[in-house]
């Protein structure tokens, strides 16, 4: 019965949609306060039965309930009860329902803290957030009901979920990214209300930024779990295939990271405008392209559900209804818009649009890597495939004068800058950087690596100039212990990501270019060196897990004679699937990954074992980390909460004219 | 604005030393490794480079998107074996990938062919990050256009300046300030 | 003019969906062969019954179908009887054999007689639409002809030349597609062997 009450959960949640979208929309063009009014309630309503929905689902995976189709295709009596939840959003019709509940969350979020709002501008935002809904909620009703049954025949037991799925990562990445690819409709609904309403005003800039760094937080957590999870999971090591399901989600970071910096000029100097709403419109379009890249079949790729043309040209319908509409009222309403305020060439703006540049070129070339081969095949050029060389070229040149321009930006002021007081503070940084990754460099591995280098001159920089700008802040503001508490949060998060960013290059191109393998053969008892680190096979055994058997190998690391750890490698045989699944061994420390992948057994008896050290990899999701906790810090800015009051006083009096 | 380095420039660069030196300890030295029963043989470490290089640069065609070197598809096998082949027989990156470009399409390698049809992988960013960086000097162009003259408001800023330091006046003169920008 | 430049997003969406739309009635699978309009590749393997070695040459004269199989494969079995109709109606049909790889960790090694009896037997099952069967133990041939996988079908003309690459199996449906070419194949043959008789 559950299921069924699911189903008619998400019934209801439909039709609450449908009346967000027309009731306050309606109330907006003819000022009806009551129809304006009706917009929180159903927001709540409409969330509060999604989220019904989407626990009937789980309900039934707990249960075992396999005469639900996706219960019987995605789970088993024999699989742990936390990957039976997982398992709920494991499917193609489980994710939807998932992204439905996100979606009427962030609408309820929306609609539960705008009281600084205008009515008439909550009423427009939330009836567009109220026609995406209609437009899921129809899509995960009508085209993948998850609660639909297979009655009256049904199986005794289940698939299993697949067993790649059957990890930690899957409990959190997918929520995650979902909150944040998803939650940037709330900065898409604030640009069409905007548009709409034909006010732009730096107040809109204000409301919809704090939004925008929630869902670009949690798109950035997410996007980091997902390499992180690759990595443990999938036992060759690596954390980034510019696979199209990876590239997908790639796509609206960049931009929604370039949306919010543009969002910091429109909201402090009031310019950008039309180029902020069109980024905000960006932002959503490709995570709605995402959407329907990965569900629609048009590209292959490890990631990608089962596809169907019949719901590739649902998404497909939706995207030019919601996509190509927007686009249109931009195009019509924005030529009416001028940004009134000027700006020197070498000021904070122009540094901020010389990141937008570099990050708008940069999806430019995800998005032509990853769609230009079926261009190139539609046209009956031929197939051709694009992959890690030719965004590994790209992104190596695009980085180099972004990290250069973002160690210089935050010294920069507003409307203008003259170069002579910079020049003094940015030669100590430049110093300090050449220092430490020469430094580094010249006592560990030489000159040789010139990728790892460059990678490390340019962390250095951006990093080293983070902090010390940071220093000269806090001295400006009475001192360390004075300026602390002093200091806007704003602009502390913008120094943590920024360090976070550092962090992140650093570790790609350390990683990238001083890991070292081997693909050994050992029979217990052998060892293996690799670096400074001897490793030795000391067993192997026979597995029996709850629903797979296999081999394990355990293995002992010492380093200059003495002990560093035990790893324990497995390869997993799931009987139910009939798959094969390695288990890595993973030693972390920051300074280096111990990954060891147990391969299959050779005569001897003995194994094939693929053996890595790889160094700062861990540096790669500390960065990701460091970025979204940077965001965190921004969003918990309490200008942001302040009531519109209190806007009457322009924030750039507050001190000297230089924060985020 | 003036700099507060200047009695203690040595204060960041004495900082990225100590962070240098901090880096150092949790890193360690590396040491030169030596090869042991490697599953497969290679003659030179440029040829084991190569044949990594070449089974991470050659894609599966039967897989969903994966490359050869972590695929077990007998195709992705098959071509793995004839790839260290062919690099025990001394051939170079691009003869290697002009054999298996021969026989499975350029589908197989990861890297597009730089042809006319495939230029605008190349041209198209570029032609948005200069079109981008000329918008923003043609806007600064116009920009730095002289101030607007709008001498009505001047007179009657003018005029409240007067009153308000006439010598009956109550109030005070504001402090000297030219036009607000 | 600033006003059509707000339009041009609009305008780039609308191509693209365009685009997006066509992929979905297309099989990104689906890429295209590499050996078309190229010589069949120089090989010499060893028939699968009588161990005879023949070589690329003599396939030459007539133009024929180059059918990839395996007794392993389920959709090859599920095919031989189309192909056993179309050999009765005077279709050449040659076979190449795909011999999996064998796991000699697990003391697998290769069994001809075992080979051939399975063959034999599924054969006398589903029908036999072979002129005879190439054996390719180490799959060299396949490989060199950028097979991925079977059933695969090669059409081949009285040259050696390949002239079609079909990935999957031979049905009803997707057959009088090839049937037309090779139809024209076949004049084609018969009007130069004219010819050359004509001329003696």
């Amino acid at each position: 019965m559950m299921p069924e009450i699911g189903q008619l959960a998400l019934t209801f949640a439909f039709g609450l949609s449908a009346l967000l979208a027309t009731f306050p929309l309606y109330g907006s063009f003819t000022g009806h306060q009551r129809a304006l009014l009706m917009a929180k309630p159903l927001a709540i309503g409409m969330f509060l039965f999604s989220a019904l929905a989407m626990g009937c689902l789980i309900y039934a995976f707990l249960q075992n309930d396999f005469t639900v189709i996706n219960v019987a295709s995605n789970s088993s009596s024999i699989l742990p009860w936390y990957y039976q939840i997982t398992a709920s959003f494991g499917s193609h019709e489980g994710s939807m329902l998932l992204w439905v509940t996100m979606l009427t969350l962030w609408t309820a979020l929306v609609a539960c803290f705008s009281k600084s709002l205008p009515l008439l501008m909550q009423g427009r935002i939330l009836a567009v957030l109220g026609i995406i809904c209609v437009g899921f909620t129809a899509f995960s009703l009508f085209m993948s009901n998850p609660f639909a049954r297979s009655l009256p025949f049904y199986p005794v037991e289940g698939r299993d979920l697949n067993p790649l799925l059957q990890d930690f990562g899957m409990i959190v990445h997918p929520p995650l990214l979902y909150l944040g690819y998803v939650g940037f409709a709330v900065s898409f609904a604030f640009a069409i209300a905007a548009l709409l309403g034909g006010k732009f005003d730096s107040t809109w800039a204000r409301w919809a930024r704090p939004w925008t760094l929630a869902a670009w937080l949690f798109l950035t957590l997410g996007i980091m779990l997902g390499s992180w999870w690759a990595y443990n999971e999938l036992g060759w090591g690596g954390w980034w295939f510019w696979d199209p399901v990876e590239n997908a989600s790639f796509m609206p970071w960049l931009v929604g990271t370039a949306l919010l910096h543009s969002l910091a000029v429109t909201e402090k100097r009031g310019t950008f405008k039309s180029w902020t709403v069109l980024l905000a419109i960006a932002a959503f379009s490709l995570s709605l392209m995402g959407a329907f890249l990965v569900r629609s079949g048009v590209l292959v790729s490890v990631h990608s559900f089962a596809s169907d043309p019949s719901r590739g040209l649902y998404l497909l319908a939706f995207l030019l209804l919601v996509v190509g509409g927007s686009l249109f009222l931009y195009a019509l309403r924005m030529n009416a818009v001028r940004s009134q305020s000027r700006y020197q060439l070498f000021s904070r703006e122009v540094l901020l649009w010389g990141n937008n540049v570099f990050l708008l070129t940069a999806t430019l070339v995800v998005f032509l890597g990853t769609l230009y081969p079926l261009f190139h095949k539609e046209l009956g050029l031929g197939s051709i495939s694009i992959g890690e060389p030719f965004f590994n070229q790209l992104f190596y040149y695009l980085v180099i004068p972004f990290s250069l321009l973002l160690g210089l930006g935050p010294w920069v002021r507003w409307k203008q800058q003259s170069l002579p007081p910079l020049l003094k503070p940015l030669t100590l940084v430049l110093i300090g950087a050449l220092t430490l990754a020469l430094g580094y460099m010249s006592l560990t591995i030489g000159f040789a690596a010139n990728l790892a280098l460059l990678g490390l001159l340019l962390g250095a920089w951006v990093g080293w100039s983070a902090i010390v700008e940071v220093w000269q802040r806090l001295q400006q503001l009475g001192g360390v212990g004075a300026g602390i508490s002093r200091l806007q949060l704003s602009h502390w998060g913008m120094t943590i990501a920024h360090i976070g960013f550092a962090v992140l290059v650093i570790g790609v191109a350390m990683t990238k270019t001083l890991s070292v393998e081997k693909d050994v053969r050992m029979k217990i008892g052998d060892t293996v060196q690799l670096n400074e680190y001897d490793f030795t096979l000391s067993d192997v055994y026979a597995l029996n897990g709850p629903n797979y058997g296999g081999q394990a190998a355990e293995l002992e690391v010492y380093s200059a004679g003495e002990k560093v750890t035990h790893l324990h490698a497995e390869k997993r045989f799931y009987a139910l699937q009939k798959t094969v699944m390695t288990e890595a061994a993973v030693h972390a420390r920051l300074s280096r990954d111990l990954y060891v992948a147990l391969g299959e057994e050779l005569p001897g008896p003995s194994w094939a074992l693929r053996i890595y050290v790889k160094p700062f990899v861990r540096w790669i999701w500390l960065g990701g980390l460091l970025m979204a906790l940077g965001g965190l810090i921004a969003l918990l800015d309490p200008r942001y909460r302040r009531r519109q009051s209190s806007a009457a006083i322009p924030p750039a009096v507050q001190s000297e004219g230089q924060h985020a | 604005m003036q700099s507060k380095f200047s009695g203690r420039w040595l204060t960041p660069l004495h900082s990225a030393l100590l962070l240098c030196a901090g880096l150092l300890l949790c890193t360690g030295l590396s040491l030169p490794s030596q090869a042991a029963e490697e599953l497969l043989q290679f003659q030179s470490a440029q040829q084991q480079a190569l044949f990594r290089e070449l089974t991470a640069e050659l894609r599966c065609p039967k897989c969903q998107n994966q490359n050869i070197a972590d695929s077990n598809a007998v195709v992705a096998v098959d071509m793995r074996q004839k790839t260290y082949q062919l690099v025990q027989q001394g051939q170079n990156k691009q003869q290697v990938l002009d054999y298996m470009k021969q026989r499975y399409g350029e589908f197989v390698h990861y890297q597009p062919p730089v042809q006319w049809s495939t230029i605008w992988l190349w041209l198209l960013p570029a032609a948005l990050l200069t079109s981008m960086f000329v918008f923003m000097f043609r806007k600064d162009k116009t920009n730095a256009a002289p101030q607007l003259q709008q001498p009505q408001l001047d007179s009657e800023l003018q005029a409240i300046i007067d009153e308000v330091s006439a010598p009956g006046s109550t109030q005070s003169p504001p402090q000297g300030r030219s036009n607000p920008s | 003019m600033r006003k059509l430049m707000f339009f041009i997003p609009f305008v780039l969406f609308i191509a693209m969906s365009v685009f997006l739309f066509s992929g979905l009635f297309s099989d990104p699978r689906q890429h295209g062969s590499a050996l078309l309009q190229r010589d069949l590749p120089a090989f010499a393997l060893p028939e699968l019954m009588t161990g005879q070695r023949k070589t690329a040459e003599d396939l030459r004269g007539q133009p024929y179908l180059l059918n990839v199989w395996g007794t392993w494969c389920p959709t090859c079995n599920a095919e031989l009887g189309f192909l056993t109709e179309l050999r009765q109606q005077g279709v050449r049909i040659i076979g190449l054999y795909y011999v999996q790889p064998l796991d000699a960790a697990f003391g697998e090694s290769f069994n001809l007689t075992a080979l051939q009896d399975d063959v034999r037997r599924k054969l006398a099952e589903q029908g036999d639409p072979y002129q005879f069967n190439l054996l390719d133990e180490k799959r060299s041939l396949i490989f060199d002809l950028g097979v991925t996988g079977a059933p695969e079908t090669f059409l081949i003309d009285q040259h050696g030349k390949i002239r079609a690459h079909h990935v999957g199996d031979i049905n009803p449906q997707n057959w009088p597609a090839l049937a037309a070419q090779y139809q024209a194949l076949l004049t084609e043959t018969a009007a130069t062997t004219k010819e050359a008789a004509d001329a003696k």
